[in-house]
């Protein structure tokens, strides 16, 4: 605008002068009703030390229970055969794989929030990461289950490490499914580190409030000494943002190497370089899904509605939105590769998804993951907690089916028409995806339980005091900087 | 150490025998003499007191004396266990060795090679001496290694409740038989025997009839294949065969006949037409040089599967289409006919009709090619249709010049009379038998269910029953007064006659597993020969028909002599009258909606003999793709009209709206694939009063108001395997047709149950896809490069890049194979970690490898299902039984694809795949491992178990393999199987108890079962993927013996031909071909040579060493059905090929 000749701008309107916008607009605080410190220390502390409430000790034991489902079904798995899934010719995977990556994509949330919000410097991540870091961890345990059982002959699943073996061979390093094993190890790896690292000032305070000695024990052995002086600060927040900066590139490829498992292979629906970006950002849609899935009831049980507010969900409802929307172009566009490509089998492949065998499969994909998220347009849903809740937990069921649909309807009718079976599961294969749910629910449960559910000193980080230019009449800012 | 000896179980004839003891403790079996006996130092003997040298011989001797006792349960006699103290000639531990026999059979024996491991044999070839069928077998051939160690075979003889009775028990009550009958004659001893072609077991009854020449004999077998003969002998008064030469016919017409399977002389047959039917390349393609092959069917077989005009037609409608036929043939011949004799015969078939084609024009069309092919044409009719017919189509042959050209009349052996089952039954209800004497055969279960034969057995006061099942697996048995357990045809000495008449001798392979008796040696008793010995007599039949020619040469050679006398003799045209006459209470029946027609064919079990064998069980039929059961076949046609509900609402292709979700009429009870199983309704099939209930199947290509039902199926009394395996249709079947193996004014009736089939294929149709590519001979004589402007790859970038042009060999040799990320170095020059090679001394050695591949030729493959069977016995592959084949989960390494294709559907598209075919044309395609050079499989396996080796086989290490099943998902031919359960180790039915469930290893029935598995291919444990190798053992084996030939000479390579896969070995038409591809001079790469070679996928670069031929028919233009392309063609065309893109 700047090079344009003064005398070629239309006249500015009398009206502009008269206008006096504000100089900013005040943005929305981060935590609620001037809470100070004292109060966010003993909110959060108190839900670790008070005694635990009743439902959670029903949570826990129903957790626990459907947990053994896994165990069950794994013993099966293991001293029976793989047969006990539904697996068959042509689907020699199915809910195996289609579990293991919608546990995988779960686990994105948690990193992306702590590392890639912070390198952004979004501060409202700090409610949240805490939580999400748990689940991530959790979550990419889950996933671990898979890969790991479903093979023929788990007890020689370690071969798949670079390590000398008797038979003198690597494994082979062209195969996606290796690349897995480095991806996903790295990605928990670096999670728990960067999960823990950011719990240790969380843990100094609980040590420090302690009263029973194994709580003393427990938290002075986790919290590592520390003592919250200057240099422990610096350093933790020197190491802290250089595991973000270790932590974003590995958002980015843990989905997007899972996706070559599928990308690399010649499959029909398989075989395409959509994938690795679609991945990604479906993966952060289902995290966040997930995200709120958890942290919605945990609000409303511990009120925690100043910590964790409105605008906290706002925030994830729309990026729910964006990363759905972007889902949604992802299932155009394969389709309109699918018709640009002028292959038969993919174009076939594509309609086939869509008005063959499996088509409810993919409208349960299409309705939960494109459509439903589009509410997230409206403030009023977006404030409707309830609505809000039940969305992303249609859009959880969603990202099921989209790897369902993916891996089985590209699996079902491939190639050779002879060769096209139906697959449906066992029960063995609804137990086991049923019980890493219930193995999940029950780390998440023992992680509220005993450990700093929402990160205490990053929340004060965000706090009007925190800031050095403090002054009560003055902060306008609510903790943004 | 400690070892455990478990002590053999005594065996039958120690607990059934008299019984020696050597103390009162031994008697009473105590537990402290067993303590005794198993302490390897009994307990005296340590101590001073009590135990003196005296006292511990005699327990020494006590103990080598039960130990003889013990090794006396032994299965083979001790005797026999010697080790070789010297190297007994052509016998080398681990190397096999090969013996000649044959399978014997009703009506010919087919000739085998029979392969044993340390003496037991282990599988079946064909014989390749003999000509006609060039060492080709069929999948009864091929399993019948399986039923000599099947566990549910009879194990010794019983007598009266089951009893137990010793050889020598035995041996005495058939003494007794044969001295209470020589006062009378033998009068009321009836016989009941099968049918054979043996000339030793003929000689040996002819003593019995000598010896009682009052007692009577019938002969029985439930599919009687023997009109033809009966037609011929009518004629020619003497006893003769037609014989077919179909490797010399231009054009044949089948009525009703499955030449090429079913019917006996099949393998030859089909080895003649496929010779008949192979071209080359373009330039040879002529209509007139290949042969075109009419059929007229009701039931759809693989002869009508291979037809270029095809019509569905009702069996007892047969007769008036042969007088149309003959009618048009006679006048068209001049063929001395009367025209009144002409205007009966179109009277005759005047009722003939059929819905969708017109008659009269398809007859005289089809009369009129095979009238101007004179001396090359030939009409074949089923051998289940009347004399009559087959006398008509005699005269038919006759006029056309066919006798003596590609019909001769071979003379048969003079054979006594006898009687039919129906006169048996009568002479039961007239109290006439005292004794009677089943020899093989199962009357009791397959015979006609008017006959109620059954019930009669139990009347008769004495019944011998010699067979090869007991009385626990067999319904005859366990209606016997005595049975005598027979033995297997790899047991005894035996003989029989091939189609043509040669001469075949049946060699046991092994020292019979249990006591029982050889089908000679027991007739021989009953003649009065008190000690028989079958070699003798198999011998003495050897020197007396071939004097002058050596035995031993016989024996090793498999066939010898002189094949039947041919009879020169013409049916003479003046029958023709006669004939017209005779036939006038042939009527054409009202065949509708609400008459049916009720079709027999023989199952995969044959006549229900074969139902206890995992193999054939588990072997899908060509057509239907159902394993472990019949079903009650009806065509789509009468579905649509009479029963809609059994229309598939919806399939795998369109479920409705919103896949289903929508449609308010989502059907369980229909005939569809939805849940990947095929779920049938129950239907219940009336005749005359007689009723079957059974699955319903909708099978495409039947004539409208026909239901085929395959017999064999439903045995009560059967063993494991063949236990509530399918249902019966022997109540149906009646006596006294006219025409046997069909039966007239049926009804069927829908029952609200349903009844899940094991169905192999659930799609039906090839979606217009380029797999098997097809053109009809005019078009390929036109665009002879037809294949190469198929599919995918017509339009990308060439699959070899810059080095498209190379020759076929240099390709195989210079191109990179493999997907690991281990380094592959040229076929040409040594690993790089070969150090002696890579020396220039040791360069000059190294011999490049042999590039294997495969071509199969689409043409010539008749989905007969051998190859399948074949690879199963040579691989040990397991069986999974029906539960886990309707889970997708069977074995098989290769598999036989079969797709239907029509015209577009009623609004002109190809899209409705609801609308199942009515009329369809069939394609086959056997599909095993391709062995990609770039293989898909290789790249994503993270364990590096499949890899390539230096010949081009794409090799599978079982011990690496883990079992992510990535391979198979990867594998765009889908060959890969996956042991998901411990197929081995656990017994079919308990593969979900796991360890919990019994251990297979451990049981009886392994002991025997394992006898059979090939040493030289491992036994896969569970988690492991499994495929073809090319059946890599073989290639092994023969690079070994060719490097032992070479010696110091260097010239290592496999001869081409001398390395057969068990596929390839079996396949009766060759249309599968394997050897070396880097040699331009192999069978293999003169097959691919021809410009119908193709790739399967050729577009996804991939590069699979096993390419497909294309098939071409050989329509007639002047038919009303012809049509320029066949169907499959004009839906490539329609949906995505050149027509499509015109279109566009």
């Amino acid at each position: 605008m700047s090079y344009v000749a003064e005398d070629t701008l239309p006249e500015r309107p009398a009206v502009l002068a008269k206008v006096k916008p504000l100089a900013t607009l005040p943005r929305r605080p981060l935590v609620l009703h001037h809470r100070d410190f004292h109060w966010i220390t003993e909110k959060i502390c108190g839900i670790v030390e008070k005694p635990a409430p009743t439902w959670w000790y029903v949570c826990f034991v129903v957790s626990l229970g459907i947990a053994s489902f896994l165990g069950v079904g794994l013993l099966w798995l293991v001293s029976t055969g793989v047969g006990v899934w539904g697996l068959r010719s042509p689907e020699f995977w199915g809910w195996d794989i289609v579990n293991f990556v919608w546990w995988i994509g779960i686990g994105h949330a948690g990193t992306l929030i702590s590392a890639v919000l912070c390198l952004l410097r979004q501060k409202w991540r700090t409610a949240i990461n805490r939580a999400s870091e748990a689940m991530t961890i959790f979550a990419v345990m889950c996933a671990g289950v898979f890969p790991l059982f479903h093979v023929g002959r788990v007890w020689f699943a370690w071969w798949l490490f670079p390590i000398p073996n008797s038979q003198s061979i690597w494994p082979n390093f062209r195969s996606p499914l290796e690349w897995d094993v480095f991806a996903v190890s790295t990605y928990f790896t670096v999670s728990v580190l960067f999960w823990y690292m950011g719990m240790v000032p969380d843990l100094g305070t609980l040590r420090d409030r302690a009263v029973k000695t194994w709580r003393k024990y427990f938290y002075g052995v986790l919290a590592m000494g520390w003592r919250g002086s200057t240099r422990h600060w610096r350093n933790y927040e020197m190491a802290y943002l250089i595991l973000a900066g270790l932590s974003t590139p590995l958002v980015l490829s843990v989905h997007t190497i899972v996706s070559f498992d599928f990308a690399a292979s010649l499959l029909p629906g398989w075989h395409t370089t959509i994938f690795p970006p679609y991945f990604v950002a479906g993966a952060i849609f289902s995290g966040f899904g997930m995200v709120l899935t958890l942290v919605l009831p945990l609000r409303a049980m511990y009120k925690l509605h100043d910590l964790i507010t409105q605008y906290h969900i706002d925030c994830m409802c729309k990026i729910i939105l964006a990363t759905g929307s972007m889902v949604g172009y992802a299932y155009a566009m394969e389709f309109f590769i699918a018709w640009y490509s002028g292959n038969i089998y993919e174009g076939f492949t594509f309609i086939n998804r869509a008005f063959g065998q499996y088509a409810w499969a993919y409208w349960i994909m299409i309705s939960c993951n494109v459509i439903s998220p589009q509410l997230f347009w409206f403030r009023k849903v977006r404030e409707n907690t309830a609505l809000v809740f039940i969305i992303v937990l249609f859009v959880n069921v969603g990202m099921w089916f989209e790897r369902f649909v993916i891996i089985v309807t590209s699996l079902a009718n491939d190639f050779l028409p002879s060769s096209w079976g139906y697959f449906s599961p066992s029960i063995v294969d609804i137990f086991t995806f049923f019980g890493t749910m219930g193995f999940f629910s029950t780390l998440f449960l023992l992680f509220i339980r005993f450990l700093p559910m929402l990160p205490i000193g990053e929340i004060k980080h965000v706090t009007p005091p925190a800031d050095p230019h403090y002054h009560p009449e003055a902060a306008q800012t609510g903790g943004h900087s | 150490m400690k070892r455990i000896i478990n002590h053999p179980a005594p065996s039958l004839r120690e607990a059934s025998g008299p019984r020696y003891w050597r103390s009162l403790d031994e008697l009473a079996s105590t537990p402290a003499f067993k303590d005794w006996l198993e302490k390897e130092f009994p307990a005296g003997a340590s101590t001073l007191e009590g135990s003196d040298r005296r006292s511990f011989l005699k327990i020494m001797a006590a103990s080598f004396g039960l130990a003889g006792m013990g090794l006396a349960g032994c299965r083979q006699q001790t005797r026999h266990l010697l080790p070789y103290s010297k190297q007994t000639d052509r016998v080398m531990p681990g190397v096999p060795v090969f013996y000649t026999t044959s399978l014997p059979g009703a009506e010919e024996s087919v000739p085998l090679i029979i392969e044993t491991h340390d003496a037991r044999p282990t599988k079946v070839e064909g014989n390749p001496s003999y000509k006609p069928t060039g060492g080709s077998t069929t999948v009864h051939a091929q399993s019948s290694i399986l039923d000599l160690y099947d566990p549910d075979r009879a194990q010794r003889s019983s007598g009266a409740n089951g009893a137990p009775l010793s050889p020598a028990q035995v041996m005495d009550a058939l003494t007794k038989l044969g001295s209470s009958y020589d006062a009378s004659g033998g009068d009321g001893l009836y016989f009941v025997t099968d049918k054979s072609t043996s000339p030793t077991r003929a000689r040996v009854i002819d003593k019995i009839r000598n010896r009682f020449p009052k007692a009577v004999w019938a002969e029985y077998e439930a599919i009687d294949q023997g009109n033809p003969s009966r037609a011929a002998e009518s004629y020619l008064g003497k006893p003769a065969r037609p014989l077919y030469n179909f490797a010399q016919a231009k054009r044949v017409l089948a009525l009703d006949s499955d030449f090429l399977h079913t019917e006996p002389g099949s393998l030859g047959y089909a080895r003649g037409f496929a010779q008949s039917r192979r071209i080359q390349n373009g330039t040879d393609a002529d209509p007139e040089k290949m042969v075109r092959l009419y059929a007229v069917e009701s039931n759809f077989s693989l002869t009508g599967a291979n037809a270029d005009h095809r019509l569905r037609l009702a069996t007892s409608h047969i007769w008036g289409l042969a007088a149309l036929l003959a009618a048009e043939i006679f006048s068209l011949r001049n063929a001395g006919s009367s025209q009144q004799t002409i205007d009966a015969l179109r009277q005759m078939g005047a009722a003939v009709k059929a819905d969708n084609v017109d008659i009269a024009k398809w007859v005289s069309e089809c009369a009129k090619d095979l009238a101007s092919h004179s001396g090359a044409s030939a009409i074949i009719a089923g051998p289940q249709l009347p004399v009559e017919l087959h006398q008509l189509v005699l005269l038919m042959n006759a006029a056309l010049g066919a006798v003596g050209s590609t019909v001769t009349f071979s003379e048969l052996p003079e054979h006594p009379a006898v009687i039919t089952l129906a006169e048996v039954g009568r002479a039961i209800d007239a109290k006439l038998i005292k004794t009677l004497f089943i020899l093989n055969g199962n009357p009791a279960y397959n015979a006609p269910g008017d006959l109620n034969f059954a019930a009669k057995i139990k009347a008769v006061p004495e019944v011998f029953r010699y067979g090869y099942y007991g009385r626990q697996a067999d319904e005859t048995s366990t209606l016997s007064s005595t049975f005598i357990a027979g033995l297997h045809y790899l047991e005894s000495w035996g003989d029989g006659l091939t189609w043509d008449g040669l001469h075949v001798p049946v060699q046991p392979m092994i020292q019979p597993l249990f006591e029982g008796f050889g089908e000679i040696d027991v007739l021989a008793l009953l003649g009065g020969d008190r000690d028989p010995d079958a070699y003798a007599y198999v011998r003495d039949t050897f020197m007396a028909r071939n004097p002058g020619k050596s035995l031993e040469e016989w024996l090793a050679v498999g066939v010898a002599g002189k094949v039947f006398a041919t009879n020169t003799a013409s049916p003479s045209m003046n029958r023709v009258s006669d004939l017209v006459t005779a036939a006038a209470k042939f009527q054409v029946p009202v065949v509708d909606a609400d008459h049916l027609e009720v079709r027999f064919i023989p199952g995969i079990t044959w006549d229900g003999r074969f139902a206890n064998n995992g193999w054939l069980q588990e072997c899908p039929d060509p057509m239907s793709k159902l394993t472990w059961d019949n079903a009650i076949f009806i065509s789509p046609k009468l579905a649509k009209e009479k029963f809609p509900e059994l229309l598939p609402g919806y399939t795998q292709m369109s479920k409705g709206p919103l896949g289903g979700l929508l449609s308010p009429q989502t059907r369980v009870n229909d005939n569809n694939f939805v849940t990947g199983r095929e779920i049938a309704r129950m239907g219940e099939v009336t005749v005359n009063g007689q009723k079957v209930t059974g699955p319903i199947s909708i099978l495409p290509g039947l004539a409208n108001y026909t239901i085929v039902l395959p017999l064999g199926y439903g045995r009560k009394v059967v063993g494991q395997v063949g236990k509530n395996v399918g249902f019966d249709a022997n109540p149906i079947v009646s006596s006294a047709a006219t025409v046997s193996c069909s039966a007239s004014g049926a009804t069927l009736k829908l029952l609200p149950d349903t009844y899940r089939l094991a169905n192999v294929q659930e799609h039906w149709s090839m979606e217009g896809r380029a797999i098997i590519r097809e053109a009809s001979v005019e078009d390929y004589k036109a665009h002879p490069t037809f294949v190469s402007e198929m599919d995918v790859e017509a339009e990308s970038p060439p699959i070899y890049g810059k080095d498209k042009g190379l020759s076929p060999q240099e390709k195989s040799i210079s191109q990179p194979r493999g997907q690991q990320l281990y380094q592959t170095h040229p076929n040409n020059v040594p690993a790089p970690n070969v150090p002696v090679w890579n020396s220039p001394e040791g360069l000059k050695d190294f011999p490049t490898p042999q590039q294997w591949g495969m071509s199969i030729d689409l043409n010539t493959c008749l989905g007969c299902t051998a190859c399948l069977v074949a690879c199963q016995a040579e691989n040990n592959i397991p069986i999974v039984g029906k539960d886990q084949v309707m889970r997708g989960r069977e074995m098989h390494w290769i598999r036989l694809d079969r797709y239907f294709a029509s015209g577009p559907s009623k609004d002109g598209t190809y899209t409705d795949t609801n609308d199942l075919p009515e009329d369809p044309q069939v394609n086959f395609q056997s599909v095993a491992c391709q062995h990609c050079e770039l293989a898909p499989c290789e790249n994503v396996c993270p364990f590096m178990a499949t890899l390539h080796d230096d010949s081009g086989l794409n090799t599978m290490a079982y011990n690496r393999c883990v079992g992510t099943k990535y391979c198979a998902d990867n594998c765009p031919y889908k060959v890969r199987r996956f042991n998901f359960f411990d197929w081995n180790k656990r017994e079919v039915g308990e593969f979900y108890s796991g360890p919990l469930g019994p251990d297979y290893y451990d049981s009886d029935a392994s002991q025997l079962t394992r006898l059979q598995k090939n040493p030289d291919v491992s036994i896969r444990m569970r988690g492991v993927m499994e495929k073809c190798t090319y059946c890599v053992q073989r290639i092994e084996a023969a690079k070994i013996n060719a490097r032992v030939k070479a010696r110091d000479s260097g010239d290592t390579k496999v001869p081409d031909g001398v390395l057969v896969p068990a596929c390839a070995q079996a396949c009766p038409t060759e249309s599968i071909v394997f050897g070396d591809v880097s040699d331009a001079t192999s069978a293999v790469s003169i097959a691919k040579s021809s410009d119908r070679n193709y790739a399967v996928f050729g577009y996804l670069d991939i590069r699979p060493r096993t390419t497909y031929l294309a098939k071409i028919r050989n329509p007639n233009p002047a038919m009303p059905d012809y049509t320029a392309q066949p169907y499959s063609r004009e839906e490539y065309d329609a949906r995505y090929g050149h027509k499509a893109a015109d279109k566009s």
